[in-house]
């Protein structure tokens, strides 16, 4: 007993057999995003040969890469236990700045361009200072702010499509490299870049502190405030960044950009294991939510569902996809 | 107070377990444990953790099933015994977390589940009635809000909640956790007079001093046994108890004490102005332990969270080897910046991050020393971590295990090793060995010890009169905010402390 009281985690030791057999059940469930994805890909390919093509692969990529950004955007708020509904709405109202950028003030695209990133990034740190400096609860204030910024663009564009974008700006959504489109290189270049922040740096490792415990991380000589400012500050930055990204992509902003993001870009991290309680997930985990519900829209297109039922059918399988990992939890840890 | 009283006379055997035992695959947790329990009694039970208390009591609660013996209940053996027909035969486990709902009175909260209603609807008279009558002389006001309530209240209302649901054997693990000397006198007086009354209760606690001041008997377990108890606790010495829990004589740590003349003054503070502390001037010698004792809301606690930036300060400051004094630091980042550590007395809600691993926690003051251009250097974390693992002590299969799942004593090792490892000047610890066995404690004081002898200044806040006399150099009594006496070499004795403290 004495050797156990050192650490309860183990479980007892049983037969070797039944060992090995529950750790297999736990390397599934742990990777059930994972296995799942790679099980909806079989499926949809059976169902459809077009599936397997390199063509699907990259729109696959590509869909991926405007949800991938604010899949990241709202993990890292969420990974300091608070959570940011406005990222998708921050998408849509610092594009059409930028565009505006362009077209009004007759900036250089790229400018405009930065003007726009810089817009998100300040109303994300303009969200931190809210939560912290007023200890506003991040659930009402970013919904909030998700509504203003929704209504800013809508009065901007006057319920009218901005169309008037420079080539350059929309040339990272259209160009090809070989055939294969380069605008995944930014999400991919976003994960790496966010993966070793949260895991070299000391900021990473405050930010996991934070969620995890934010009084003991307060104790601990951690500025928590400052933490919680940079985790929303940089997830408005990737917004700006993925807004940039999607008008680029559709050369058009719409009176509504990037509401329709809202759901799916808050279950895209949570279902790659970010926990909503904070101290939590990392970014392949991200990666692999995206993955897997983009991979759900897509072939659920391909495979000719009736439109009328995509979105029940999409929902149920994000539903398995969450009761595993619940299950996982619950008899995992 | 509405107690079923119980048919039976008092100081027969209501509770009895006989051989129990459980078993985990092939891990024992206890094994041949027989023993009585009087009713209207105050059984202690102690032994080291992991030593199997929690087990027993999971078993007596109905928690966990046994694997084999049987428990008697008024001489009737419970078959199948789960926790609701356990609590259906009087036998309640309260926890340390005391279970209670902060935004509802304490009449409700004593009702919770229980709400006397009928067809669904609750009778808010007969709650307001019921719980009246049961808070009558507990001092608690039936109308107050759970989270104005202080700690004794919510242990009192979590046992009169038991006893309500009609508990006559009730089970209290650690109930005096984070009381203070005043509220612990209070709750044992509220136990005496339940106990008056013919309830019977098992205590747990890691205190011997506790055991021997309320316990008609106790019971010791120690590598899932039995090692030995009394019914007599007139001839039971707190000695006598460490070397049943510890199956040897405690090595009880004693500091060679040192006396610091007025030259060496290194550590200056002064003028320090912040809620509930007011105190114009405090030397700190390196290598000196000095411990802080006081009443709560004396400035002892106040002055340590002070120091280290955890409380705000309208005006102080201090001055580390002679240089400059400054301003007492604004934020604990500074304050370990400038070599001032400090470990609070409550490890689960400010000492540890629960979900990451041993060496994280170890290292997470420390991240900003080591690390470039904010980019942490994996190679110095590791060697520190591994380091400190070493040096404290730690008793875990890896670095990598998550603190959540170590015992008590280990988590509280995790800690000091955190704070040690900023390598300070000046480290205060506030309740060091709080909640921790006996046999860890005489460890982390070795360790403190060890570490003034380095020339690091120690300031050890505590009630414990036994351990402050033991470790330290130089007491500083606290009152008002202000130090009032100064104590040192041989005139610091358990007797002169004692006075003090209820002067």
């Amino acid at each position: 007993m004495s050797n156990s009281s050192a650490t309860l985690s183990g479980s007892p030791p049983g037969s070797g057999k039944s060992t090995t057999g529950r750790n297999v059940l736990a390397w599934v469930l742990h990777n059930v995003v994972w296995i799942w994805l790679v099980a909806l890909v079989v499926l949809f390919g059976l169902f459809n040969q077009f599936f397997f093509t390199v063509f699907n692969l990259q729109n696959v990529m590509v869909q991926a890469t405007v949800l991938g950004m604010l899949g990241l955007a709202v993990a890292l708020p969420l990974m300091v236990a608070e959570i940011d509904l406005s990222i998708p709405a921050n998408l849509g109202f610092s594009s059409a700045i930028g565009a505006l950028a362009y077209s009004e003030l007759g900036l250089p695209w790229f400018l405009a361009m930065l003007v726009g990133v810089g817009v998100g990034t300040l109303i994300g740190f303009f969200n931190g200072l809210c939560i912290t400096k007023l200890r506003m609860v991040s659930l009402i204030q970013t919904l909030a702010m998700m509504i203003i910024l929704e209504g800013a663009l809508l009065a901007i564009t006057q319920g009218r499509t901005i169309t008037n974008l420079s080539d350059g700006y929309v040339w990272i959504g259209q160009a090809t490299v070989g055939g294969w489109p380069i605008m995944p290189v930014v999400f991919i270049a976003a994960i790496v870049v966010v993966g070793i922040m949260l895991r070299r740096t000391v900021l990473g490792r405050s930010i996991y502190a934070v969620g995890g415990n934010a009084t003991a991380a307060n104790s601990a000589g951690i500025r928590v405030d400052r933490v919680k400012i940079a985790a929303f500050t940089i997830a408005g930055c990737l917004a700006g960044l993925g807004g940039f990204l999607l008008a680029s992509w559709q050369m058009a902003i719409t009176s509504s950009q990037g509401s329709s993001y809202l759901l799916y870009a808050i279950a895209a991290p949570i279902i790659g294991g970010i926990s909503v309680f904070g101290g939590r997930g990392n970014v392949i985990g991200v990666l692999g939510g995206v993955l897997l519900l983009t991979v759900i829209q897509v072939g659920l297109a391909i495979v000719n569902v009736p439109s009328f039922y995509v979105g029940m059918i999409g929902g149920f399988m994000i539903f398995i996809a969450v009761a595993i990992d619940a299950i996982r939890v619950r008899y995992f840890g | 107070m509405s107690l079923q009283s119980s048919q039976s006379e008092k100081g027969d055997v209501v509770l009895r377990v006989e051989d129990l035992g459980r078993t985990y695959g092939a891990v024992i947790a206890l094994q041949n444990v027989t023993l009585d329990i009087q009713r209207g009694t105050i059984h202690g039970l102690l032994g080291e953790n992991g030593a199997g208390k929690s087990t027993l009591v999971g078993l007596i609660s109905g928690q966990r099933k046994p694997t084999s013996g049987t428990i008697y209940l008024n001489g009737k053996p419970i078959e199948h015994a789960d926790v609701k027909s356990m609590e259906h035969a009087g036998v309640f486990l309260v926890t340390q977390e005391p279970m209670i709902v902060d935004h509802l009175d304490a009449a409700e909260n004593l009702m919770l589940g229980i709400w006397p209603s009928s067809k669904g609807f609750v009778n808010w008279r007969t709650l307001r009635a019921d719980a009246a009558r049961m808070l009558e002389g507990t001092g608690i006001d039936p109308r107050m809000r759970a989270d104005k309530l202080d700690a004794v209240a919510r242990r009192k209302l979590n046992i009169l909640r038991a006893m309500f649901s009609g508990g006559n054997v009730i089970i209290l693990d650690e109930p005096t956790t984070s009381l203070d000397a005043d509220d612990r006198t209070e709750l044992f007086g509220f136990m005496r007079r339940l106990k008056a009354e013919g309830v019977t209760f098992i205590f747990i606690s890691h205190y011997n001093d506790e055991i021997l001041e309320i316990c008609d008997a106790v019971s010791v377990l120690r590598d899932s046994r039995l090692a030995g108890g009394t019914k007599d606790m007139s001839t039971m010495t707190s000695e006598a108890l460490s070397e049943l829990v510890l199956g040897r004589g405690l090595d009880l740590f004693q500091r060679k004490r040192q006396d610091f003349g007025v030259e060496s003054a290194r550590i200056e503070i002064r003028d320090v102005a912040a809620q509930g502390v007011r105190l114009e001037a405090l030397d700190l010698h390196p290598g000196e332990i000095v411990g802080f004792t006081g009443l709560p809301g004396s400035g002892a606690k106040e002055l340590a969270r002070a120091l280290f930036g955890l409380i705000p300060s309208s005006s102080g400051s201090i001055s580390l080897g002679g240089t400059q004094g400054t301003r007492l630091p604004g934020h604990p980042t500074e304050a370990f910046d400038r070599g001032i550590a400090f470990l609070s007395d409550d490890r689960r809600r400010d000492g540890l991050v629960g979900q990451m691993s041993i060496d994280q926690n170890l290292s997470l003051s420390s991240l900003s020393r080591l690390s470039k251009l904010n980019f942490i250097d994996f190679g110095e974390i590791r060697s520190i971590s591994a380091r400190y693992f070493e040096l404290m002590g730690i008793k875990a299969p890896g670095g990598d295990v998550q603190v959540d799942t170590l015992s008590g004593g280990n988590q509280q090792k995790v800690c000091l090793g955190r704070v040690m490892a900023t390598e300070p000047r000046l480290l205060i610890l506030d309740e060091p060995t709080r909640g921790i066995d006996v046999g860890v404690k005489q460890d982390v004081l070795r360790i403190i010890d060890d570490l003034a002898s380095r020339g690091v200044a120690v300031v050890i806040v505590s009630t414990d009169i036994d351990e402050i006399c033991r470790s330290v150099d130089r007491v500083c009594v606290f009152a008002g905010g202000d130090v009032v006496e100064e104590i040192t070499g041989a005139d610091i004795t358990n007797q002169r402390l004692r006075q003090r403290q209820t002067a």
